[in-house]
């Protein structure tokens, strides 16, 4: 449905995007992934036909966005970091208005209204001004009128920033319960997002694409260590030898602060500790307050993608290296 | 063509009630009737009294040329209607694409199945529509007037006098439009607007300090100039041309300044 080739943005001699390529299936939710800076936006709003490429181009929908600008537009909805509100009309009038500019012919366009309208939740407020509206409901506004000409695709800058949490769980429902029927490319630095709604992921760092996989493909590149956390109270000699002889036993970490520990296990490949340690912690004899296990998350994954170039610079210096072996 | 048609129908339809929704333009209507008004019973007055003292003359027995009033009065209104518009205009043309570049939704229709030429033709058709409606009341007292006047005074050259102001005001709004488009700050661009057109007016000032070919060309460029030579009831295929000339400036360099807007990087 979405096919990138070799798109490309400089600004000046600064380069914002450089040669990116990826391609979504009809029906897929895509999470485009990235620090802030990365190129998202730029790299949406080349896909929108708003910013033409340097280089490169974009087939949307079968119409290529450098030639078939107009037909691209007609077939893509697009919410901008910043919903495009016109702040003095009301959410119906402001959705007819956009209906009409996407071209829904006018004997669809109460039907469609209708339909976004409903789709996010807005039917109690159609009739109020934008202007009156909190953030949650405006973020709702500007989905709707993404949805409102029923496109094939969908395009969500960052759709979830600025929302309290039940309104992120609404607006995630929301963007999952329009897939199928619509491809939609997500952006966001909010990795729990990602993880949530989306199929797979593109994950851009300084304008190139570190990655491309679905999530447990992403998780697999980690090497599976397994950590656990425990926080105990007693004598810990015992168990830091019973620990020295364990087999897959990679690094054993304490923190003591007067008969309290902190001792981090961490085990390499498949091996699973857990129910020998929680065997050991009884043989000794100490007290258990605490244990987690930890496995490698998609922020370790997004951590060690997107730091790698400067890792190889500053070798594991920098905190986002080392919070891939040591946060919690 | 279609497609256009309802694109710019759609602008124009919306540019329109945000023009009624909007609280400033009410206060502009109310600021530009309460003085159009008390030019036109000022004006009234100064004629009458002129009029009246060249009857004493002509009892006397002087002999004075025969004034037609209704056509002074005509002429002398449309100018000082025409002076008050340059403040005004500024202000009708400061938000529309300021505005839309501020609040975020020019992204939205530069992503629109829509021309960049249609928005701003749509747009320029909405803030002249509104400049018009502050004129029907105008011009409906102005003839409730003139029309009493004995020989009878035509409506047509009423309707006349007032076109060239919608005219001088298309071409006034077209510039401002371009202003507009460069800032994201609505006081920018309205005060901008008047720094340019204010030029524009008073080009025939500085046309009369030089000669020659410059002042050959200030001459026709200005406003003024050429405003005046319509409302005295000469109607020239040139000054037509050149308020024309500007309003299709105004819209192109609009259109190029927006769809240029799209390499900027923000």
């Amino acid at each position: 449905m979405i096919t990138v080739e070799h798109l490309t943005k400089r600004y000046g001699t600064t380069l914002a995007v450089h040669d990116l390529n990826f391609s979504v299936e009809a029906g897929e939710i895509l999470g485009f992934l990235g620090p802030n800076g990365a190129g998202k936006t730029t790299t949406m709003r080349m896909l929108t036909g708003y910013m033409p490429p340097t280089e490169g181009t974009a087939i949307i929908a079968g119409y290529d966005v450098l030639t078939d600008s107009l037909a691209v537009r007609q077939r893509i909805g697009y919410l901008p970091e910043t919903p495009p509100l016109y702040r003095d009309m009301t959410v119906q009038g402001y959705l007819h208005f956009v209906a009409r500019i996407k071209g829904v012919s006018a004997g669809d366009r109460p039907r469609r209204v209708d339909w976004a309208i409903e789709r996010c939740g807005l039917v109690e407020h159609r009739n109020v001004l934008i202007r009156k509206l909190s953030k949650g409901f405006r973020q709702r506004v500007g989905i709707a009128q993404a949805i409102v000409h029923d496109p094939p695709v969908i395009i969500l800058d960052e759709p979830t920033v600025g929302l309290d949490p039940k309104q992120i769980i609404e607006v995630r429902h929301l963007i999952k319960s329009l897939a199928g029927d619509h491809t939609i490319i997500l952006s966001t630095h909010i990795l729990p997002e990602v993880s949530m709604t989306c199929n797979r992921v593109v994950i851009i760092q300084k304008g190139r694409v570190v990655a491309t996989d679905t999530i447990d493909g992403l998780l697999n590149r980690t090497d599976n260590r397994t950590q656990y956390e425990l926080k105990l109270a007693g004598n810990l000699e015992p168990l830091q030898q019973a620990l020295g002889r364990f087999p897959g036993v990679q690094a054993v970490d304490i923190q003591s602060e007067g008969d309290n520990h902190k001792v981090t296990v961490t085990t390499g490949g498949k091996t699973d500790v857990g129910p020998e340690l929680t065997a050991l912690v009884v043989q000794a004899g100490l007290k258990l307050y605490e244990m987690n296990r930890r496995r490698a998350t998609l922020e370790d994954v997004f951590l060690q993608l997107t730091t790698q170039e400067e890792g190889t610079e500053a070798a594991s210096e920098t905190p986002a290296a080392n919070a891939v072996v040591k946060s919690p | 063509m279609r497609v256009a048609w309802a694109n710019f129908v759609a602008i124009y339809r919306k540019e329109l009630q945000g023009y009624f929704a909007t609280s400033l333009n009410y206060v502009i209507a109310a600021v530009y009737w309460f003085m159009a008004g008390v030019f036109y019973i000022i004006l009234f007055n100064v004629v009458q009294t002129n009029v009246a003292a060249q009857d004493m003359q002509g009892q006397a027995g002087l002999s004075a040329p025969p004034v037609d009033v209704p056509a002074v009065i005509l002429e002398n209104y449309l100018g000082m209607l025409a002076s008050l518009s340059l403040f005004i205009l500024p202000l009708l043309s400061m938000n529309v694409f300021a505005q839309e570049r501020q609040q975020g939704t020019l992204e939205l229709l530069a992503t629109s199945p829509i021309t960049t030429t249609m928005v701003t033709v749509g747009k320029l058709a909405g803030v002249l529509t509104f400049f018009v409606t502050l004129l029907l009341p105008v011009m409906f007292y102005e003839s409730l007037t003139l029309l009493q006047a004995e020989p009878p005074f035509s409506l047509g050259l009423i309707l006349l006098g007032h076109g060239a102001l919608v005219l001088l005001a298309a071409a006034i709004l077209s510039l401002g439009l371009f202003v507009s488009a460069t800032t994201e700050s609505t006081l920018l661009a309205a005060v901008g607007t008047f720094a340019l057109i204010l030029l524009l007016w008073i080009l025939q000032a500085v046309a009369d300090r030089v000669s020659g070919v410059p002042a050959a060309i200030f001459r026709h460029l200005s406003l003024l100039q050429n405003y005046t030579n319509l409302i005295q009831g000469s109607v020239s295929t040139a000054s037509l041309v050149l308020f024309a000339s500007y309003v299709i400036l105004g819209v192109f360099l609009t259109v190029q300044w927006v769809d240029g807007l799209r390499f900027q990087r923000s």
